[in-house]
């Protein structure tokens, strides 16, 4: 009997399925390709994705200046979700491969957020490419560096989560050239903003005499007045993404951003706070009082902390229960006398000492 | 180093846990079963749970992105864990006042627990998108007046000095 349970054990554990850790995905965040133990289970249960891979840079890539970067993830078939984990990475190794080991930053990830490692749903299949658009600020020393795409996802059928990474896609970051209108290194795009509110973007640029906003609306392009470094994007209806580039013109070659990405979205859940923890200070205090004020009769507090104590009821049963009237003499603080029929079956003298009281009580009640 | 989020998922398990263990005692002490220790076991591991309470309710603010209350379900989860804090401390202090472990106070205790509990199940509604507590509401918050919670917080105060003044009597 035990063979064959131990061999319908065994058929059990063999005839177990890989699992897909998190199919719904662990959010946006920064994150290095080493994340296997957390996010698909042992790297050594992972599948290889078929995804062709690529990042796309500009032309010109400058020293600490802010560019946009294409990533496509190309035919392949993911999970019901749709939903792939792309990554941007330094190298593949899996260990100091953030952007920001090599001077990169995320400025606006294709969701909107700032993060290396974003979770994208859309069409994703084998007849498909999917691009997604990042913008990054380069890194402050000119040199040549390396960028991966690395991606995650689900398989049609389940089961094995895959993934992959691109090869090595290399730019160069150049010196920013003399007189190069520029936006300033230390500016940043604002990236989401709540539905129906106008937003007012302050612009910070070097070398320039003089900027053009344009919009992107659809397929149509709109330009925006610039007044003393300052334009507004119309509010938003619904929410989507709102894209926008500046063009800057000065003494040296006219610069075009990358296209920023203003993300609407519905204004954020509010709560009187104050009014909050008066009422969760309020729901104690009546808890805590509902209970209270239940206080204990005198018969319970001196059951449970004096152990001279007998309850009438009580005190009956022993009457009842004891053979001779010299035993009423060991009613003492060792416990209640032992009853002449002996302590119940099983029970020590330490127990009945401790316990014998209670025991009494329920005989007394008829619960034993 | 340790993340905020790992020290939370610690402080987590260490006040489900007892508060788990707890309900069960109390469940217990309800149907009275089982060993003579029960109540002990309900009360300590109870007392245990409400210790561990603040580390997990700190280190998840700690963890939890963004600021403030940013969703209902973190302020549904503070009102729940309030009011079964107030329940477990209710029921320790009664206990310790010598008070008995009958049906009343061991299904409050079984309250107390299972408003712990849910509280803990909303963090993985609140986290994962997760749960088995499909009644959780996600996006009503049943918020009083102030006026109203003042008024609560009053009556709370005249039954405990009530309770106290009969105490000493």
């Amino acid at each position: 009997m035990r063979i064959k349970a131990a061999l319908l054990l065994v058929l059990v554990i063999l005839s177990s399925t890989i699992s897909t850790a998190n199919s719904g995905g662990e959010g946006d965040a920064v994150r290095s390709r080493d994340c296997a133990g957390s996010c698909h289970g042992s790297s050594s249960t992972n599948g290889v994705s078929t995804a062709i891979l690529s990042i796309e840079f500009p032309e010109d890539t400058y020293a600490g200046l802010l560019m946009e970067i294409k990533t496509s993830v190309e035919g392949v078939d993911v999970s019901s979700s749709n939903m792939v984990g792309m990554a941007i990475l330094v190298n593949p190794d899996g260990a100091k491969d953030l952007p920001a080991n090599d001077g990169w930053e995320v400025i606006t990830d294709p969701n909107g957020g700032s993060n290396n490692y974003v979770e994208v749903v859309d069409a994703f299949s084998s007849q498909t490419t999917v691009i997604q658009s990042w913008t990054l600020r380069a890194p402050s020393n000119p040199g040549v560096y390396d960028l991966f795409l690395a991606v995650q996802h689900g398989s049609p059928n389940g089961g094995v989560a895959m993934t992959g990474v691109s090869n090595s896609t290399t730019v160069e970051v150049q010196e920013v050239p003399e007189n190069l209108p520029q936006l300033a290194p230390d500016w940043t795009p604002v990236n989401t903003r709540n539905l129906g509110e106008s937003t007012t973007i302050t612009l910070e640029t070097l070398n320039t005499e003089s900027a053009i906003v344009e919009l992107k609306n659809g397929a149509e392009v709109t330009e925006i007045l610039v007044v003393n470094n300052e334009f507004t994007i119309p509010a938003a209806v619904n929410t989507g993404v709102a894209e926008w580039r500046v063009i800057l013109e000065g003494e040296g070659p006219t610069q075009t951003s990358p296209w920023f990405r203003l993300t609407a979205q519905e204004p954020g859940w509010e709560i009187d706070e104050n009014a909050l923890y008066l009422q969760s200070i309020a729901l104690f205090l009546l808890c805590f009082g509902l209970v209270v004020i239940r206080r204990p009769t005198e018969d319970e507090y001196n059951k449970n902390y004096d152990t001279n104590y007998i309850s009438d009821s009580t005190r009956g049963v022993i009457a009842a229960s004891i053979s001779t009237p010299e035993d009423n003499s060991t009613i003492n603080g060792e416990g209640p006398p032992v009853p002449s029929t002996g302590l119940p079956e099983g029970w020590t003298m330490e127990q009945w000492q401790y316990y014998g009281q209670e025991h009494l009580e329920k005989l007394a009640r008829g619960e034993v | 180093m340790i993340s905020s989020g790992t020290l939370h998922v610690i402080a987590t398990e260490l006040t489900v846990g007892m508060f788990a263990l707890s309900g069960v005692a109390f469940l217990l002490c309800l149907i009275k079963k089982g060993p003579l220790s029960r109540e002990s076991v309900a009360h300590w591991a109870l007392l245990g749970g409400i210790i561990a309470t603040p580390f997990a309710i700190l280190t998840g603010l700690d963890a939890s992105p963004g600021e403030g209350l940013s969703s209902p379900l973190l302020a549904n989860k503070m009102l729940l864990s309030m009011t079964s804090a107030g329940l477990a401390i209710g029921i320790l202090v009664r206990r310790k006042m010598g008070g008995e472990v009958d049906v009343r106070h061991a299904s409050t205790g079984m309250i107390s627990v299972a408003l712990m509990l849910t509280t803990a199940g909303m963090g993985g509604e609140y986290s994962r998108s997760e749960t088995l507590l499909f009644f959780v509401p996600k996006e009503t918050v049943f918020l009083f007046p102030v006026w109203a919670s003042i008024l609560l917080i009053v009556l709370a105060a005249v039954m405990l000095g009530k309770s106290a003044v009969e105490h000493r009597s």
